[in-house]
């Protein structure tokens, strides 16, 4: 999942660029518009020439999302993508030297104030006001020095659009587009960025994501679900963790732990960055190696070490909540790239995408049980083994129990019956069609390129991802089916309406 | 923009110069040297009309091996009867899956989706929507089974009861959301309930819906004269005119009648309107009636919605309630154009220990618009970012032929793409100034609430008259009797 720093976008600019196979026809063009660049200190920059409109689109990537975080600094990745914005030494001051004073006094008393907040009901009301209170003035103080949002001011007199960034779990992403004449701007910009970002407002920012908690979790049905399922699916692996962070997480995290957090992780060489549109690369590369090339290289990411025990046992929560019920389930299985990925791939599609899905057919058009099930094939990451699943939304009178029963009729039937030919084949005809749509914009195109590249180390493995999807045969979903599709390897959680009151 | 030998040559002699200095040794971006011009022709479809009276919008795009195609028909949910509320939405989805006099819903869908092509319909306010996509080698039999939905389409009892029961789940489930029913009030109180413009469907208007119904609104709006068709992609001219004269041969034409609904009056009296929902934040909508489309002052709206809400994070709303006090995620607004009248209002999702004082920001972050002149970066910065970035509205074809097609179907002048920045560039701050007092009135406008009074700072009695809107009563009363 990915949480974005605005507001409401469409849900499908950030949707993963994994989801789409790529076709061997347009496969071939993409490749030779594509030309990579490896920096001394380690980032890969990659290129794609698209010369239409005289505008390009970026999009950089660190390997870092929430699975890097552990108890107490859950939502620090994301809670570090907004501190982001704030500016740097140069940018968003107009006197630095001042406000670095301040900022340490800051980073104190918030410090002191997170500390008793954290206490929860044991804390001191009059404490926590009368810090709270002294910070406020500091921050007042430190006003008088800030140029406010001056990246998003110097981006907006550029011409910049959908300057914006996500968090998930397993990379957080920087997206800016501008016209094709402001590639210097783009990189001074954000090469001081990565260089120095000052951590400027910070518990105002704070504030800010607890909002964004209550707005797009506590407040949706779906994602409380989806929490809930989570953290029943993973017992160890941080995968089990909200990007959001929980609730009393992001409530007492310091700028301090903000802070360390992006040293460990905002290095060159835990970056990829993606430029595609009107750009010539043999004159823009010269203009990287000027901004990027002397920030300095970092220790690498710290190796990662929680392995999800196998799943023993069927998992079943619930929760009651004043909404419609809907139910979530889920299997652990291998990830890209593997034979397995792919079969889930495929099979999720012959389940459910589409009105002539067997699922769409049979339970939403012919029995009529649900408005909706969508089966996910790789969920919530893609860096770790994760899970095959669905999310389905009954329809009255009809319970999650007989969606449920319903879906797994067509599990079953999955192990005993090979698919059809030409169901494979129909998912094979649109995973290639939806590559090519695809790369009909710039963000598109950049997504894919920064994606492989970032997580699995080589931006052609898109071309890996179509072989393994065109290999796979009946059998391998039917043995995909058997071998992880099974009640020990399930986790089913279900929202159920909250019984009336009184 | 190409960039030329001598800027390269530049970059480097900085790159030299940069490694010698400390790593704060980095410049400003108001230190770079102004930007080459951006050298930009913009792209234009050209339009030709049908024997049978269909307009066609045509734009080549080579690129990539795929065609897009978008038909727009006059008439919507304004043109529907209101107690039958929902029906051009209905009718469009089963356009879609009902399937022709010759071809079965079920049998198109395998049709379609084998060979990755799309069609899909939706009825909106004003316009039925009929979109279809598909790799090129695919265009003549996306157009033959497009033709064939639109011109003859069966209407199956059985389809309607499938999108009528997908609709009615919809509405049990629009009441789970609290932002989705604070936009609902807002609405309905702006514009009325009885008014196209402000009912909405309910289970009692869908159930009253019958087969007899949608192919009455199918002959009323679907008829060639009615249809402006775009068509992007890697087709040439002649095949999409051979192709387009093909299958729609024998498409009878008749003449359209859409009577004007009846115009909206303001409403908006102060009101304050509050619906107890157990749910974290306070869910806001204010505001009063907007403009007409199109209108003499549309540019100056243009640049005050910019830094009134519109320009993300140099906004004033954005700045001072999130940026600076931290007291929402997001919140958004503007004066609206519409049809007939769009609303002037600002939206957001608000702390709710802090309601009121937020309130209070808002009212004044208007008052302030009324008072006194923007600054001069406010309105450098707000123009700057129209001017620039008016080249991505050409990024993509389709785009480009969606842009166009719905500019002349709303009425907009042919050069309006032509003139649009010299237009935005002549606004100064007084026309700011004037069209904030002339389109914002901060007495007038109605606040929706929902959320829990509880937690707010002060009770909403203490800012006017409040009508307490009991969400249960109304959900049941629509929903009518459950088991």
């Amino acid at each position: 999942m990915i949480i974005k720093r605005r507001i409401n976008l469409s849900g499908i600019l950030l949707a993963l660029a994994l989801a789409f196979g790529p076709a061997l026809l347009t496969a071939q063009s993409l490749e030779e518009k594509v030309t990579i660049h490896t920096l001394k200190n380690g980032m890969t920059v990659l290129f794609a020439e698209r010369h239409g409109a005289p505008v390009f689109s970026t999009l950089y990537g660190f390997k870092v999302g929430s699975v890097d975080e552990y108890p107490g600094i859950t939502g620090t990745a994301h809670l570090f993508e907004h501190m982001a914005f704030k500016g740097t030494p140069r940018i968003g001051t107009k006197d630095y030297e001042k406000e670095k004073a301040l900022m340490e006094k800051i980073a104190q008393g918030g410090r002191e104030w997170s500390v008793e907040l954290a206490k929860g009901e044991q804390g001191d009301a009059e404490k926590i006001a009368r810090l709270r209170a002294e910070l406020t003035k500091l921050e007042q103080e430190q006003k008088a020095f800030i140029v406010k949002d001056e990246i998003d001011l110097i981006y907006s007199n550029a011409g910049g659009t959908g300057l914006n960034a996500g968090t998930g779990t397993d990379q957080t992403m920087y997206i800016i587009s501008l016209p094709a004449n402001r590639f210097e701007l783009f990189c001074l910009m954000e090469s001081e960025r990565i260089r120095n970002a000052v951590l400027r407002e910070f518990y105002v920012e704070r504030s800010v994501i607890q909002e964004e908690r209550k707005q797009t979790t506590d407040a949706v049905p779906t994602r409380l679900l989806s929490e809930l399922f989570m953290g029943a699916a993973f017992i160890a692996h941080p995968y089990k963790n909200p990007v959001v962070g929980w609730a009393s997480d992001i409530n007492s995290v310091t700028l301090e732990e903000a802070q360390a957090f992006k040293q460990r992780y905002y290095t060159p060489n835990n970056c990829v960055l993606a430029v595609v549109g009107d750009i010539h690369p043999e004159s823009a590369i010269p203009f990287i190696e000027k901004y990027f090339g002397d920030i300095p290289r970092g220790e690498d990411p710290p190796p990662f070490r929680t392995v999800e025990p196998k799943q023993l046992g069927e998992r079943r929560v619930r929760f009651e909540f004043d909404a419609e019920p809907q139910l979530m389930m889920g299997y652990h299985k291998p990830n890209f790239p593997s034979k397995e990925d792919a079969a889930a791939n495929v099979l999720a599609y012959i389940l459910t995408r589409g009105r002539t899905s067997r699922i769409y057919k049979d339970l939403i058009q012919d029995k009529q049980l649900a408005v909706s099930v969508s089966a996910l094939a790789a969920f919530p990451g893609d860096r770790y083994p994760n899970l095959f699943g669905f999310n389905a939304v009954p329809r009255f009178p009809h319970t999650v129990e007989e969606v449920e029963k319903g879906i797994l009729e067509h599990v079953e039937r999955v192990k005993t019956e090979p698919v059809s030919e030409r169901e494979l084949q129909k998912v094979k005809n649109n995973l290639d069609a939806s590559y090519i749509r695809s790369m009909s914009s710039n963000f598109g195109i950049a997504m894919t390129l920064m994606e492989y590249q970032l997580l699995f180390g080589d931006w052609k493995l898109f071309r890996t991802y179509r072989e393994l999807i065109a290999a796979v045969t009946a059998a391998d979903v039917m043995d995909f089916a058997k071998t992880y599709l099974t009640p020990e390897n399930r986790t089913v959680a279900y929202l159920v309406k909250k019984a009336k009151a009184s | 923009m190409k960039r030329t030998a001598t800027q390269v040559t530049t970059a480097i002699t900085f790159a030299l110069l940069i490694l010698a200095l400390p790593v704060l040794g980095q410049r400003h971006p108001s230190e770079l040297s102004s930007p080459p011009p951006l050298s930009f022709k913009m792209p234009k479809p050209v339009m030709f009309t049908l024997a049978n009276g269909v307009r066609v919008a045509y734009i080549q795009d080579s690129e990539l091996p795929l065609v897009w195609v978008l038909g727009y028909f006059r008439g919507g949910s304004l043109f529907e009867p209101g107690d039958k509320a929902g029906l051009a939405q209905i009718t469009a989805t089963v356009l879609r899956t009902g399937g022709t006099k010759i071809r079965s819903g079920d049998q198109i869908n395998e049709e379609l989706e084998f060979i990755a092509t799309t069609i899909e319909a939706m009825g909106s306010a004003e316009f039925m929507t009929v979109t279809g996509s598909a790799l090129k080698k695919d265009f003549a039999k996306l157009m033959e089974v497009y033709a064939d939905l639109i011109m003859n389409p069966a209407f199956p009892q059985d389809k309607l009861d499938l999108a009528r029961n997908q609709s009615l789940e919809a509405m049990r489930r629009q009441w789970d959301r609290p932002t989705q029913v604070s936009n609902m009030l807002f609405q309905e109180k702006l514009y009325g309930a009885d008014s196209p413009y402000g009912r909405r469907a309910t289970p009692a208007t869908l159930t009253a819906i019958v087969r007899e119904d949608l192919a009455a609104l199918h002959k009323r709006f679907f008829s060639p004269a009615n249809l402006m068709l775009g068509v992007a992609g890697d087709v040439s001219a002649d095949e999409v005119k051979a192709t387009l004269n093909r299958v729609f041969k024998g498409w009878a034409k008749a003449k359209v009648d859409l009577p004007e609904p009846a115009p909206l009056t303001e409403r908006a009296d102060g009101t304050i309107y509050y619906a107890y929902k157990d749910t974290p934040q306070a869910n806001l909508y204010l505001g009063h009636l907007g403009v007409r489309r199109n209108g003499p002052d549309q540019y100056k709206l243009e640049v005050l919605n910019n830094i009134f809400a519109g320009g993300g994070f140099t906004a004033r709303l954005m700045k001072e309630l999130r940026s600076n006090r931290g007291l929402t995620y997001g919140i958004y607004g503007g004066v609206m154009d519409g049809r007939d009248r769009g609303p002037f209002m600002v939206a957001s999702q608000l702390k709710a220990a802090q309601f009121v004082e937020a309130l209070g920001i808002i009212r004044g972050i208007i008052r302030d618009l009324q008072t006194q002149p923007v600054t001069d970066e406010e309105i450098e910065t707000a123009k700057n970012s129209i001017i620039n970035s008016f080249v991505f509205n050409f990024e993509q074809k389709n785009q480009v032929m969606s842009q166009f097609m719905t500019l002349k179907l709303q009425g907009f002048a042919d050069n309006y793409l032509d003139t649009y920045i010299d237009n935005i560039r002549k606004v100064t701050k007084q026309d700011l100034l004037d069209a904030a007092k002339k389109y914002m009135d901060p007495d007038k406008m109605i606040i929706v609430v929902v959320g829990d009074e509880k937690r707010f700072d002060k009770p909403l009695a203490s800012l006017g008259t409040v009508k307490s809107i009991d969400l249960k009563a109304l959900m049941e009363a629509e929903r009518g009797p459950q088991k």
